[in-house]
């Protein structure tokens, strides 16, 4: 398969789930695709670093978290038919939950494969569409709410990051006829005034940092990820984040052989910085457990673009640190879902004792509260440790001494909240022991212990890809 | 001929800016779209026949009836004047005059041979008015019209770059917008019918 067919097959797909109104057969449609998603991911890794005509490539990063695509789309599945049983969810809106779903995975497909600026464009903006549906979900004040302001800053958000594309365009002029595919821009960029690359990467961080997570645009990042089912939490957690990174990534990679690359640098660095400050200062105040996390993937997404932005080491600790925390984070969003089963709260103090009462479920938490908190066995104690390697190696001491402490603050919040609801007993109003669900929290642990074995073996075909996938950017 | 429309463009930027009856919206928006379209067709010298019939379609059909006829469906003339903003009358307009006039001293220091100035100007103008619309009203209908305020400022600075995209994803971005201004519409319908009115401080409910 193709990659243009899949996207033509996701459009009539999605087109089709949202007319079928039978739960079952809804839901069919969704692991078809998924099935349909493997099958492109072993056509297009038979083909890596090869181009797929005028707008696509199976380039090997895309691959990399494409293989994070599949596994998150797949559990998502999964982890919706409970949903959807336990809330008793209307047929319209699981139609119209899974036709999004559908066209939200194929737009993240298009980001990671395109080989165009102007596609990569569209293809981002289709996913704040596709994202609304998901957000919307619930149908309730919290829900609309959530989707008006993720839908109306992040069209803001792209339309800006569109104005940084046509700077590219103004740029582009100097050297006469250009295309906007990758390959071109990055062969020319030298030649083009520096002025208009730093305006459009500019440009495009800021508009696309909604998308990853980070400042200025993360506010409706973060309520999207509360007032949506736990299962697009996932996903705005993971895929969509890595999406955000890929689409960065593009400019930077393309820019990277001028003489904007320090100061490209240095904008990644700040920007990484003010997010992790912002997630430590809300992460002490937080007491709703779905923010809590959301906060969480906003501190990974600022360790990521500060890794990044140190070059070196840095890159590969950015790319598998992403990928590590796409399985983490998921695990723990979906978790969160079984946590309101039992609770009917998502809110701190109306949770405790949780490992007695569900203890698999409890072992997830905990597993992934170290997880994400970068302990041993956790496999993001390595990136981690790259990152400040990295940036010792930059000479900027005192840069990883303010990391460091504000990624400490950032635990202390996290243990605060997360050791509470697994051993402290609380007032609780009701609890629904019948919400637990083994085989879910068996995915979920899958997922953890697979950040566990990353780390520990650091596999030797993730390594080579990764290496494989960064040999262009500069040391 | 340009230079009129474009001065004519800018006019209805610092209208926009100051306009409190919801209605006088329509009327701008479909005029901005006529405008676009005229600029196109005399901005773009070469046009072959698939590219006219698609700047057609952007400007004449979606920006310039689509999306007036759009709003005012949406809105079912209810709502008559939108909610009280910081910055009001004349003091909205001296706001929007000193962003023409930063914009168009921006443009002129570039001293960049393919930058044209009078375009840049009313692009940048646009998209600036429209993040200044944005944040100066609590309304929702006003923030859906500074989107599409924001929108025609892009469309101008492509216009204005000659940007070189082929058809395809051309097609594309419409595609987009068009989709986005119409979830917009259908989620501005709900929120209008959740909370009875569109004032943006209902939608304070999610917080830390």
């Amino acid at each position: 398969m193709d990659i243009l067919t899949f996207i033509i097959v996701t459009a009539v797909l999605a087109g089709v789930t949202y007319f079928v109104r039978i739960i079952f057969l809804s839901h069919a449609l969704v692991f078809l695709y998924v099935a349909l998603m493997v099958i492109l991911g072993i056509s297009l890794g038979n083909k890596a670093g090869e181009s797929l005509g005028e707008f696509f490539f199976a380039d090997r990063l895309g691959l990399i978290f494409y293989v994070v695509l599949v596994i998150v789309s797949l559990l998502s599945a999964v982890h919706y038919i409970k949903f959807v049983h336990d809330r008793r969810v209307v047929p319209s809106s699981v139609a119209l939950h899974n036709a999004g779903t559908i066209l939200f995975t194929g737009a993240i497909v298009g980001v990671l494969f395109t080989s165009h600026f102007g596609t990569l464009w569209a293809f981002m903006e289709a996913t704040t569409l596709g994202a609304s549906v998901l957000i919307y979900h619930n149908r309730n004040q919290d829900s609309l709410e959530a989707t008006w302001k993720y839908l109306f800053v992040c069209s803001i958000g792209i339309a800006i990051a569109f104005a940084g594309i046509l700077f590219l365009g103004l740029a582009a002029h100097k050297v006469g006829h250009i295309d906007f595919t990758f390959a071109a821009i990055k062969t020319e960029a030298p030649r083009l005034n520096p002025i208009w690359l730093q305006a459009c990467f500019l440009l495009v961080l800021t508009g696309f940092s909604v998308k990853m997570g980070l400042v200025p645009l993360f506010n409706v990042d973060i309520d999207a990820k509360d007032a949506s089912p736990s299962q697009v939490g996932a996903s705005l957690s993971s895929v969509l984040m890595n999406a955000g990174f890929v689409a960065i990534y593009r400019f930077y990679d393309a820019f990277s052989g001028t003489t904007i690359l320090p100061w490209m640098n240095r904008l990644l660095m700040i920007t990484g910085l003010v997010s992790l400050f912002f997630a430590a200062a809300y992460l002490l105040k937080v007491k709703n457990i779905k923010r809590l996390f959301a906060y969480s993937s906003m501190e990974h997404a600022s360790l990521v673009i500060i890794a990044f932005s140190c070059g070196g080491v840095g890159y590969f600790a950015a790319v598998l640190h992403l990928i590590m925390h796409s399985l983490a984070k998921s695990s723990l969003f979906f978790q969160v879902s079984q946590m309101h089963r039992i609770y009917a709260s998502k809110m701190d103090d109306g949770i405790g004792s949780y490992l007695r009462i569900n203890p698999l479920g409890g072992l997830v938490l905990l597993l992934g509260f170290l997880s994400i908190i970068a302990m041993p066995p956790s496999g993001m104690l390595i990136t981690e440790l790259m990152m400040f390697q990295a940036l010792v190696a930059k000479n900027f001491w005192w840069l990883a001494v303010l990391i460091l402490i504000l990624v400490l603050v950032i635990i202390y919040g996290l243990a605060v909240r997360l050791l509470g609801i697994l051993f402290l007993k609380k007032p609780l109003a009701k609890i629904n022991t019948g919400g637990a669900s083994p085989y879910e929290s068996i995915l979920q642990l899958g997922l953890i212990l697979a950040v566990f074995y990353i780390g520990l073996f650091r596999p030797d075909f993730i390594v080579r890809n990764i290496e494989l996938a960064l040999k262009a950017l500069p040391l | 001929m340009i230079n009129f429309v474009i001065i004519l463009f800018i006019i209805t930027l610092i209208y926009l800016s100051k306009v409190e009856m919801v209605k006088s919206y329509y009327p701008l928006m479909g005029l901005q779209g006529l405008l676009l379209f005229g600029l196109a067709l005399l901005e773009l010298h070469e046009v072959d026949a698939l590219q006219l019939a698609f700047i057609l379609l952007e400007t004449l059909i979606f920006k310039a009836i689509f999306v007036p006829l759009f709003l005012l469906r949406i809105t079912r003339g209810k709502i008559h004047r939108h909610q009280n903003s910081p910055v009001k009358g004349y003091y909205a307009v001296f706001i929007a005059l000193v962003i023409i006039v930063l914009s168009f001293i921006t443009s002129h220091e570039m001293h960049d041979e393919f930058l044209d100035v009078k375009y840049f100007t009313a692009a940048t103008s646009s998209i600036l008015i429209g993040l200044f619309i944005a944040i100066n009203n609590r309304d929702l209908v006003t923030h859906l019209i500074a989107y599409l305020v924001i929108e025609n400022g892009i469309f101008l600075l492509s216009l204005a770059l000659g940007s070189e995209l082929p058809m395809f994803v051309n097609a594309a971005i419409l595609l987009d917008i068009f989709t986005s201004v119409l979830i917009m519409g259908i989620f501005f319908n709900k929120l209008k019918d959740y909370f009875q009115n569109t004032d943006i401080s209902q939608l304070s409910q999610l917080k830390d």
